[in-house]
């Protein structure tokens, strides 16, 4: 192997982090590294008061009017499990689409085998996209929840979430956007929109480390509390808190988290958002037209330009997909993600189950340079040379 | 899970073809996976690759790194490739006998 690594597995998280993300939170927590809002001293107090500033920043970043309905989690996973088991309940029915991450797909089948919950999975068109009558078309009178996946992690393709939600305020059911491949890329608008809710991690585009996510939430949608414990409020109650945050937040508060994901999103304000993707997607396009070009390899299925995170599968035929990820990465120092994608049933739709595909995700270090590497890899082991 | 009576002795795969047990792995057992799979002739450069992978987990209890397969090797994985027909895992670990990757696929 020569050369430096390059980094093409954004869409599992993004590296290196920024620097002044790392420092930010080294510095913060040796200086206020405390339980937040536990206890009346000083550093408590002020560690609450990161806390709360974050809250405000992530409403404000989301379109979402109201800081208390800013629900930290672990990451997107754990948000969505929140929603879900909080809102749907025996008897229900929930809609979401086939291009669901194991993050969506494994709390509803798990709620079908356990509680009885029904649902329907909305199949992509060949490009990759939902229609969104076609979620309306599911849509029954017991729907509890719509849940979509705002962009795929292995297409990259962005689903129209305004259109979505538009249908499902017409037919009164809450939707809950998966937002964990998008949050940091794409720019979202939850009350223009009239997303009822969104999952977001922040390890990703936000930038910030792994540990840390959350539940954003219009008001007026309610979610049952599925775990309880301490808040920090309220201490002599035996019962959960009903308000949020607290009624969704128990026990210790990710602090080192939060802190880095408040750093992530100052980074995200100074680098500029739509500049990122905007570069990001040049790159993809460079990726996109020089893989079409090399002999037996297969790309699906869309073109970058169309409502694109900066993600990327293909396949090269004969070749298994992992092997190709081992071989890019010990003899041509190329990290990406080959195999299925924790999506099982996006790589069924495309045919490419069970031995899936290799995945480029850009993320905002990538370079010209860097693609035309990996073009030349690519080609390489295309050549089978 | 998979049963085959070889050699006299019942060996257990997995649904993807890996043996079980790394213990029960024997040359013959090899020969018979690799003709299976299309590998006909079998030369040092295959014995080289599969006393790598068995010797560095038996004393790692792991798979080796793809930059440690490369070094011990001393061959790229571009080559290793080629050199079995179902390619490093399914290929050359399979026949090895070394564990199923439990990595998401």
């Amino acid at each position: 192997m020569e050369g430096h690594l390059i980094y093409l597995d954004n869409a599992s998280t993004t590296f290196p982090k920024p620097a002044e993300v790392l420092t930010c939170m080294l510095e913060t927590y040796q200086r206020l590294g405390v339980s937040p809002n536990r206890g009346g001293y000083d550093l408590a107090v002020e560690a609450g008061d990161l806390v709360e500033e974050t809250r405000r920043k992530l409403a404000c970043f989301f379109g979402a009017p109201d800081p208390d309905r800013v629900i930290f989690a672990a990451n997107a996973t754990d948000a969505l499990n929140l929603a879900i088991q909080g809102i749907v309940g025996p008897g229900n029915h929930v809609v979401a689409t086939r291009l669901e991450h194991n993050s969506v797909l494994r709390p509803l089948y798990h709620l079908k085998k356990e509680i009885g919950i029904d649902f329907d999975l909305v199949p992509f068109d060949k490009h990759g996209f939902i229609d969104p009558d076609g979620i309306g078309r599911a849509i029954r009178p017991h729907t509890k929840l719509v849940v979509v996946c705002h962009a795929s992690n292995v297409l990259g393709t962005v689903q129209p979430a305004s259109d979505v939600a538009r249908i499902c305020a017409d037919r009164g059911v809450p939707l809950l956007l998966d937002v964990a491949q998008s949050a940091g890329l794409v720019p979202i608008d939850m009350t223009a929109w009239g997303v009822s809710a969104i999952a977001f991690t922040g390890h990703k585009a936000l930038m910030g480390p792994s540990g840390i996510g959350g539940l954003v939430l219009l008001p007026g949608l309610q979610i049952r509390p599925t775990r309880f414990g301490g808040t920090g409020i309220n201490s002599v109650s035996v019962f959960q808190d009903q308000n949020y945050p607290h009624r969704l937040e128990a026990g210790t508060l990710n602090l080192l988290g939060v802190v880095g994901l408040s750093a992530g999103l100052d980074y995200l304000d100074k680098t500029g958002m739509g500049q990122t993707l905007e570069r990001e997607i040049d790159l993809l396009e460079r990726l996109y037209q020089g893989l079409r070009a090399i002999d037996r390899v297969m790309v699906y299925p869309v073109a970058p330009r169309q409502q694109h995170t900066p993600v990327l599968m293909c396949n090269i035929d004969g070749i298994r997909s992992e092997d190709v990820g081992a071989i890019l990465d010990a003899d041509f120092g190329i990290s990406v993600r080959a195999g299925l994608h924790c999506a099982p049933l996006v790589h069924q739709d495309l045919g490419t189950s069970p031995l899936g595909g290799v995945r480029f995700s850009l993320g905002p270090y990538n370079t010209a340079e860097e693609i035309d590497k990996v073009l030349e890899a690519m080609a390489r082991i295309s050549r089978n040379q | 899970m998979q049963v085959r009576v070889i050699g006299g002795r019942k060996l257990f795969f997995d649904r993807e073809g890996f043996l079980n047990d790394f213990e029960q792995w024997s040359e013959e057992l090899f020969d018979l996976l690799a003709n299976e799979c299309g590998l006909l002739v079998i030369g040092e450069v295959h014995w080289r690759v599969i006393r790598f992978l068995r010797e560095f987990y038996a004393v790692n209890g792991r798979v080796p790194l793809n930059r440690q397969l490369r070094e011990g090797t001393g061959m790229s994985l571009l080559e290793l490739e080629k050199l079995f027909p179902e390619g490093i895992r399914q290929g050359a670990r399979r026949l090895a006998g070394l564990p199923n990757p439990k990595g998401c696929l």
